[in-house]
């Protein structure tokens, strides 16, 4: 490798040599026309002026060693030519320098760039977190207001049952449906009782751990089979009505008890019409229904 | 000055030919000296990658400075290790700059990287892809 080397440096120098043993020849002009406009588009470069200015000043007073040489020994000198060609190097030289200046500036900001990049998506990660915290907290807030309003609604709905000729026993929640609500010996329900029904309806919807006993009563006028049966007829279409409003029919059971359980005297119109009737007993929360006393048979 | 370096070139004429006399002009060893440096200074500025041209040029014109030397021309020995001095300035300079710029291309690269992610990353943030400049103007 090295003599390899050494033998073509020495090639080259000869080389050189040659060309420097007929310097004179070449015209000068032409060098110094180069050095006037590489010194002069160094001098225009404003980047130049910033970062390279003591490149440029030398680059300039080469060229008037140049232009002062020409002037002096003519156009043809070998001292003019080699300071031309000094000054444009040293003029490209100032704008090489100037353009490094002006990389490495860009690399700096680039870097301050790239901290507030990385600033930037930190906060937006922050406000992120911040908003998902702040949107649990009020989805939080809407399920126990949610719950609130569950709670309050099942309370209204038990107030209603209770404002519905509604009386608490010990059996559980008694409500009586009157005669009026079905046609004299028929089992058919009217639409008056829709609105009690939808009532309890909706009340053991919001109270799943509530049964219902439909319980079904006649006076004392005609045989007791046939009241026995209308009883039961009364209280299934009750029954059934409540199941239709989308109870399950296991939590809700219809009794006939024909004309037993009086709770007036059937000896006048008046007291009959009070016999004639359904009742509808919920029960307390979890609880069973008792049956009604052997005790109050007739 | 003139003087000075007159009389030091002098003195290592003398200590470097010994009875040999000295040439009527003194040899530009402090020139060569510094194109040297400049050289070493541009080839570990890696300009043999980056301005090869440049680096080649300073380094064919030294060696003709110091054949020049061997040849008692100190004039063009003079000449040639200025010239070689500036040819590696320029080529150490160039060198310098052209990686420098690389470093600004790859910043910009890993910039525009570093942005799309951070926008891809933050939901109902502007679309990964710059809007253009010439967007219709809003009613």
């Amino acid at each position: 490798m090295r003599p390899i080397k050494a033998t073509w440096t020495v090639i080259a120098a000869a080389a050189l040599l040659g060309i420097a043993g007929c310097e004179t020849a070449p015209e000068t002009s032409g060098v110094l026309e180069e050095a006037r406009s590489a010194v002069n588009a160094a001098e225009n470069d404003p980047n130049v002026t910033k970062y390279a200015p003591t490149e440029l000043d030398r680059a300039r007073k080469l060229l008037t060693n140049a232009e002062g040489a020409a002037k002096e020994k003519g156009a043809k000198d070998k001292t003019a030519a080699h300071y031309a060609y000094l000054a444009t190097q040293m003029a490209r030289i100032s704008q090489q320098r100037a353009q490094e200046q002006v990389a490495t500036a860009r690399v700096k900001s680039g870097e301050t760039e790239r901290q507030k990049i990385l600033l930037e998506a930190r906060s937006n990660e922050a406000n992120q977190a911040l908003a998902a915290a702040q949107q649990a907290r009020s989805e939080a807030l809407s399920a126990k207001a949610q719950v609130e309003q569950t709670e309050a609604e099942k309370q209204r709905l038990a107030a209603e049952l209770e404002n519905m000729q509604a009386s608490q026993t010990s059996r559980g929640i008694v409500l009586t449906l009157d005669d009026v609500l079905f046609d004299t010996g028929k089992a058919q329900l009217k639409s008056g009782a829709d609105r009690s029904i939808e009532q309890i309806a909706a009340f053991l919807k919001e109270n799943p751990d509530r049964r219902v006993q439909v319980e079904g009563f006649t006076d004392s006028q005609g045989s007791d089979d046939f009241n026995l049966e209308l009883s039961q007829s009364r209280a299934d279409a009750v029954a059934m009505a409540i199941i239709r409003r989308g109870i399950d029919a296991e939590r809700v059971r219809a009794l006939g008890y024909g004309e037993g359980y009086p709770v007036a005297s059937n000896a006048n119109a008046g007291s009959r019409q009070l016999n004639r009737r359904v009742e509808i007993i919920v029960s307390n929360e979890n609880a069973e229904i008792p049956g009604r006393a052997s005790a109050g048979q007739p | 000055m003139i003087t000075l370096n007159g009389i030091r070139n002098g003195l290592w004429c003398a200590v470097a030919f010994g009875i040999v006399a000295c040439a009527s002009t003194p040899m530009p060893v402090e020139k060569l000296a510094i194109a040297k440096t400049s050289l070493e200074r541009a080839e570990q500025a890696q300009a043999a990658q980056f301005a090869q041209i440049e680096l080649n040029s300073a380094r064919n014109k030294y060696a003709a400075a110091q054949a020049a030397v061997d040849k008692k021309d100190a004039e063009v020995a003079a000449r040639l290790a200025d010239q070689a001095d500036v040819d590696a300035q320029l080529a150490e300079s160039t060198a310098r700059a052209k990686q420098q710029e690389q470093l600004v291309n790859e910043m910009d690269a890993g910039l525009r990287d570093l942005r799309n992610e951070t926008l891809r990353s933050s939901p109902g943030a502007a679309p990964q892809v710059p809007q253009p400049a010439t967007t219709p103007p809003q009613p």
